[in-house]
């Protein structure tokens, strides 16, 4: 990383978040849509099936994505 | 005044939270509001932010060369994602620390009943460092002679 100004590093540092924020919302949904289990989209995240589940599952209802229980 | 300023206040903070579902954001910040001050329908700061030649697409167009300017300091290119997803229409985003800073900001240089809904605009355009001032910088837009027309129409 080349950053010299501490404003455009601190900046990317929050750009990156939302990033991060907006690329896990479309990766899972992605994942979903391709087949993918709770248990393996939660593991790949590094997170538990009931986090990754409590954040997702609504909207993934509502657009109408089959979702399967188990691997 | 104050009973306008917190009806205009919850208005923008309802529309806010509808842009920071929209983006995945987990919280309201400063910029979601500029956006939603610069909405058609907003009836307190838009006309403020069209004469200096921000209207929504404007304020969202800023904000997008931001987050693309900021994220390429780091190597990363936003065009390198496909970012597409449905948001949960029953996620509701809490209030973010700018947003926070903001209010705090008004809260310690004004009395309540002073407040008026333009006041909202001005504690967003108050901070220093932040989304908002790099946005807005990079647009080509005078911050600080925006708050001073705001201010003039107190």
């Amino acid at each position: 990383m080349s950053v010299k100004e501490p404003a455009d590093a601190l900046a990317a540092v929050v750009a990156l978040r939302r990033l991060a924020d907006q690329l896990e919302d479309a990766a899972v949904e992605q994942a979903m849509r391709a087949g993918w289990s709770w248990p393996q989209v939660a593991e790949a995240l590094g997170i538990t099936r009931q986090a990754v589940h409590k954040k997702h599952a609504k909207r993934l209802i509502a657009a109408g994505v089959e979702l399967r229980r188990r691997a | 005044m104050s009973g306008a300023f917190d009806t205009y206040l919850h208005e923008v903070l309802m529309r806010g939270q509808a842009e920071a579902r929209a983006e995945s954001s987990a919280t309201i910040e400063a910029h979601h509001l500029l956006l939603a001050m610069a909405a058609p329908e907003d009836t307190g700061a838009r006309a403020i932010l069209a004469a200096a030649g921000l209207d929504q697409a404007g304020v969202r167009a800023a904000l997008r060369r931001e987050f693309e300017h900021s994220l390429a300091a780091a190597g990363v290119s936003a065009a390198a994602f496909d970012l597409r997803s449905t948001p949960d229409p029953e996620r509701r985003p809490q209030v973010g620390a700018s947003v926070k800073l903001a209010l705090e900001r008004l809260a310690s240089t004004h009395r309540k009943k002073d407040l008026r809904p333009i006041h909202v605009l001005l504690g967003v355009l108050q901070a220093e460092v932040g989304t908002v001032p790099r946005a807005l910088a990079l647009a080509g837009v005078d911050r600080a002679a925006l708050a001073e027309r705001a201010r003039e129409l107190l």
